[in-house]
């Protein structure tokens, strides 16, 4: 019950490896979602708020 | 989150994580996918319906599996463990809809006083980023985990 509730908790999760899924990691999936990820990048760029901590 | 999420399966890279949905519509395979993008170490997260028959993804369809609250803290699970495995990455995410994108605020928004424990959350509007803000409209979303 304790090991439940401890892990109803758990912010991170308990995550099982399928090696089948491995065969999606280099196939682009959504790739009209990923263009419009990096058309976004282009035009807004990067946080100023983040980019400076960086420097 | 403290709220139920689905078991969570996946690749070794953990760069594609799986789930099932279970709902009033049955079991829905869902894929969650941390795309890298032009710029290195920012990946754009995506996720939809996974056809069981044709391997295809659709990430548009409406699945009304009267679970999306689970989904989405499932998908919020999948940010901790991406960002536990590469915690320097940065995570962009944007609804493949604008109804989607509102879901997703919603979802943050619920749930801001925890998410900002582990996490810096941005918004994007007007073409730049500001520190996320529960009553406004954006158009994507920036997260990367606090040091």
């Amino acid at each position: 019950m304790k090991i439940a509730n401890e892990l109803k908790k758990r912010k991170t999760p308990i995550v099982k490896i399928d090696k089948s899924l491995d065969k999606f990691d280099d196939k682009v999936l959504f790739p009209e979602k990923l263009e419009k990820a990096n058309a976004m990048l282009k035009k807004v760029g990067l946080p100023k708020q983040w980019t400076a901590k960086n420097v | 989150m403290k709220l139920p999420k689905y078991p969570l399966a996946s690749s070794d890279k953990m760069m594609t994580f799986e789930f099932v949905s279970e709902g009033k519509k049955g079991l829905i395979h869902k894929l969650v996918k941390y795309q890298p993008t032009n710029l290195k170490g920012l990946y754009n997260l995506a996720f939809g319906d996974k056809d069981l028959k044709t391997g295809e993804i659709d990430d548009e369809v409406i699945s009304n599996n009267g679970d999306s609250e689970k989904v989405l803290a499932t998908v919020v699970a999948t940010v901790y463990a991406f960002t536990d495995k590469y915690p320097d990455a940065w995570v962009y995410a944007t609804g493949s809809t604008k109804a989607r994108t509102r879901l997703y605020r919603m979802g943050i928004s619920r749930f801001l006083e925890e998410v900002t424990q582990d996490f810096e959350v941005l918004g994007e509007r007007n073409d730049d980023w500001e520190t996320f803000k529960s009553d406004i409209e954006y158009e994507g979303f920036l997260v990367r985990r606090k040091s």
